[in-house]
């Protein structure tokens, strides 16, 4: 079996594979949770969001969350939500919403301000009261590493950074696909009985190469993150789903968001100044500190929405769809973070089907594989350390970067960082990207050339996530970072 | 609160600042200067950029925009500033070498060329345009701020050696290399080591404020050519270019007031009386019959932005605001044309703030507005020049001619 991907559907099917022990192979173009997987809350939903507009996504939804709970104690923060109702929101919201927990079986809680202020003290005052739900926060990455390590303890072969450029066909059965090695050019032949496309915003183009078609409404969600835990909970705002109602805390940041926007091309993101403002506007009205922090970063991500007439994007359903092409390729699209396990479940239970295969899956059950791991290095160790510190802003030392470079024989500064959290704090990388690059080219995995294009890559990426961020403190910070390498280091944009 | 009287409070230790200081100082003025903190200047190379756009730097501010504060000041003071700059700081020990007809270039850790005018003397054997010679380079285990494999991206026949000195940040080696015991351990090392490059560089660690002496050691011992290459901050080089100014300064007269950031300002009229500090505990009002704004933008805490506009965060003076803030930053990270770089003070050709009605304040340094710094590579010795005009003004001020 072939899976194409390596956002939480695709990690989550290799390991549903693994568990029910059936070779496969999963191959991502980038690194894992590349797409919408990294580019979302974090936010393992209860359900409530969609209680009043998708009862199914809401039922999977909170399902799958008490499953997640479960099965992954230590990479999800059991941090509860509140549904905030500020002055001027409907009351009439508030009992539907009521009503549809009850319906689904989500389970709530009407509080006063005053507790629900006690409980987040940094909401606004001018609330009239809150509803608790069981939401959660989740860390996207953690969660594709988590299900590619049962897999890779079961065999599984798994290729980041190779593109899919090819559907290789026989008898008009798709049997393989050729890939790219992104680092090396070097091409790779993959051959497979069944290929999973669980490609979420790139499925159509995916599936345009075995001729086939996904149909898809891909749709922009823009997010904010801040330089502070804001909230120990998860704040929703209790009125229709709309922008900019949503905040999540996760580690030591906090993300707002999102927007809707309908899109074309998922390669070509852009985040706009509106969106930002839009967004911290309303998630001042939920927690007013919010108009005056700092923001480290603004980006957006493409949810993979099934196609639909809706104009609202808000309004299009959140549930999945496994399409069969019938030619040995299968397109999962649509669904949610939250309910990436329960996808992976039903992709592979249409696969076992169709060759009469009786395992039955066990995902729900078993814990996730090498959770124990996380909690790794604690922050005493980390200070002990301070001298080989590369990254001040998130406390990651030279000795850990290096082990990472071993264990991974990565080529590539961005797989570092999703593995250290190197680069993710108020600096966005400014100054250990540089030092990371350099010990890469000093531990000889990349030559000096690379080193220096990879440094250029690395900026211009860096500045489209905070470009939408300027002012303050961040601006202030990017000042800075642009003064060390246009002005001190002298870079210029090509040799 | 205690109340201080001076003729001239300078607000802001940067070149501008402790420059200014320094020319109104010598001219027999009572000067004290307030700071938050360090400078930016202790951020940078420490090399005076005039105009690096062309191989000329006077030529380069000739062909500036109109609206560029360079503009303000005759060529002449612009050549003084540069001149009585190289001499102060020869005399505080830190020489420089060039001159305003021709800039120079200093090697960058990622191996470019950076362009820049006056260059601390620890930098001059730096290669100029065109010598592709071999460099040799020394850097120290476990230093983070400096990789030569960058500048064997860019010079493929650089070698490099690594000396362990048992200590791994700029200021802990610098501090190191002003210790006699250990510098004569590590030229016994280096004298063993065989060097077939034609000059040798090291990361700028020489020293807190010894460069210039170690350097010199260093060329005679190995008959090779030897500079530093800055790094990034902590800088040395800016580290003392800021102490030989502050120096200067106060071998001038001058009094610094250190981390007493302005909290408050005292006004009658279209004069500034005073400003006020919290500091030490206690608030403290600081009267002057002057005042000198070096505050720099927006790194060096002078401009704030917030989402909808810009601020001078002392006095509060109108802002130039290059449009509306999606313009302040271009989409190419590399452009070095981001609007922002037009934010700043606009001002008279006195140096006092356009449309406010201030007549005691000047203003100088990189909070003008359309300095555009990066872009037109003129950071110090825009702070130079615009110190100069901005002193002579006061002083005329003071001495009741303007």
């Amino acid at each position: 079996m072939i899976i194409i991907g390596g956002g939480a559907t695709g990690c989550g099917i290799a390991r549903d594979l693994a568990l029910r022990g059936i070779p496969h192979c999963l191959v991502e173009k980038g690194d894992f949770a590349a797409g919408a997987t990294g580019a979302c809350h974090g936010l393992l939903h209860s359900g409530g969001r969609y209680a009043v507009t998708d009862p199914v996504a809401a039922r999977e939804c909170y399902e799958e969350n008490l499953i997640l709970r479960r099965i992954g104690r230590k990479c999800v923060e059991q941090t509860g939500g509140l549904f905030v109702r500020l002055p001027g929101d409907s009351k009439r919201f508030r009992e539907i919403f009521l009503r549809g927990c009850e319906d689904v079986g989500i389970p709530t809680e009407v509080i006063s301000s005053t507790r629900a202020i006690d409980l987040v003290p940094n909401l606004n005052p001018e609330i009239e009261e809150a509803i608790i739900v069981p939401d959660c926060s989740i860390d996207p990455f953690r969660l594709c590493m988590l299900n590619i390590r049962t897999s890779e303890l079961r065999g599984g072969i798994i290729y980041t950074r190779h593109k899919v450029t090819e559907i290789i066909k026989s008898h008009g059965r798709c049997t393989g696909v050729k890939t790219v090695d992104q680092a090396t050019g070097e091409v790779r032949e993959i051959h497979g009985n069944i290929i999973i496309n669980a490609t979420g915003a790139w499925a159509h183009m995916i599936a345009t190469l075995a001729g086939c078609e996904v149909p898809l409404t891909l749709v922009k969600g823009s997010l904010v993150i801040t330089n502070h835990r804001l909230t120990n909970m998860v704040i929703n705002r209790l009125r229709h789903p709309s922008d900019g109602d949503i905040i999540v805390p996760n580690e030591a940041v906090c993300l707002a968001g999102t927007t809707a926007l309908a899109i074309d091309d998922p390669d070509n993101l852009v985040t706009a100044s509106p969106e930002v403002d839009t967004i911290i506007n309303e998630a001042g009205r939920m927690i007013p500190h919010f108009n005056n922090t700092r923001i480290i970063r603004a980006f957006s991500g493409v949810r993979p929405l099934l196609k639909s007439k809706k104009a609202d994007s808000h309004e299009i359903s959140r549930g999945f769809q496994i399409i069969n092409h019938e030619n040995g390729l299968y397109s999962i699209v649509g669904g949610k973070l939250s309910t990436f396990r329960l996808m992976a479940e039903k992709m592979v239970d249409t696969v076992m089907d169709t060759f009469n295969l009786k395992r039955s899956c066990e995902t729900a059950e078993i814990p996730l594989d090498g959770q124990e791991e996380l909690s790794g290095y604690p922050l005493s160790k980390r200070l002990a350390d301070m001298k080989n510190i590369v990254c001040e802003c998130e406390l990651v030392t030279r000795n850990y970067v290096e082990s990472i470079i071993k264990q991974t024989g990565t080529r590539n500064v961005g797989d570092i960082q999703h593995r250290t959290r190197l680069g993710m704090g108020p600096c966005q990388g400014g100054f250990c990207t540089f030092r990371a690059l350099g010990i890469m080219n000093d531990m000889s995995v990349i030559s000096p050339e690379q080193s220096m294009e990879m440094l250029r890559g690395f900026l211009q990426r860096r500045y489209k996530g905070i470009r939408q961020a300027l002012w303050g403190d961040q601006l202030r910070e990017e000042q800075l970072v642009e003064y060390i390498y246009l002005g001190i280091l002298s870079m210029e944009k090509r040799q | 609160m205690s109340v201080t009287e001076y003729d001239v409070v300078i607000i802001g230790a940067g070149v501008a600042g402790l420059t200014a200081g320094a020319l109104l100082s010598e001219r027999g003025f009572n000067v004290a200067l307030v700071t938050k903190g360090e400078p930016t200047a202790c951020l940078s190379t420490g090399c005076i950029d005039v105009c690096s756009q062309n191989k000329n730097p006077l030529s380069g501010i000739r062909n500036l925009p109109r609206e560029h504060p360079y503009n303000l000041i005759p060529e002449k003071m612009i050549k003084e500033s540069l001149c009585l700059f190289q001499s102060d700081m020869n005399d505080a020990g830190l020489p420089y070498i060039g001159s305003s007809d021709e800039n120079r270039s200093v090697l960058s850790a990622l191996g470019t060329s950076k362009i820049s005018c006056l260059i601390p003397s620890a930098m001059a054997a730096a290669p100029q345009e065109n010598n592709n010679g071999s460099i040799h380079i020394i850097t120290f285990k476990g230093l983070k701020d400096f990789y030569p494999g960058y500048i064997v991206s860019r010079r493929g026949s650089t070698k490099f050696s690594v000396y362990d000195a048992g200590v791994s940040t700029t200021m802990s080696l610098a501090s190191r290399f002003e210790e006699k015991a250990f510098f004569e351990k590590f030229i016994a090392w280096l004298e063993k080591q065989t060097i077939h490059e034609e000059m040798i560089a090291f990361p700028a660690v020489l020293g807190m404020e010894s460069a210039t002496d170690i350097v010199n050691t260093i060329s005679i011992l190995t008959r090779k050519p030897v500079f530093e290459i800055p790094t990034i901050p902590p800088s040395m080089p800016g580290r003392r270019l800021f102490n030989a100014l502050k120096k200067n300064f106060r071998q001038k007269g001058g009094v610094i007031y250190w981390a007493w950031p302005v909290a408050g300002t005292e006004k009658t009229g279209r004069v500034m009386e005073a400003v006020s500090t919290n500091s030490a505990g206690r608030p403290n009002s600081i009267n002057a019959k002057a005042f000198i704004l070096g505050t720099g933008s927006f790194v060096g805490g002078g401009l704030t932005a917030t989402r909808a506009t810009i601020e001078e965060n002392v006095f509060d003076l109108p802002v130039h605001i290059p449009g509306p803030r999606e313009t302040w930053f271009d989409n190419d990270y590399f452009s070095r044309n981001h609007g922002i770089g037009k934010a700043g003070i606009m001002t008279d050709a006195f140096m006092r703030p356009l449309d406010s009605p201030w007549k005691n304040i000047f203003v100088c340094g990189s909070i003008l507005a359309n300095a555009e710094v990066l872009k037109n590579g003129c950071g110090h010795g825009l702070a130079l020049a615009t110190a100069h005009a901005a002193a002579q003004s006061c002083s005329e001020y003071l001495s009741h001619e303007l």
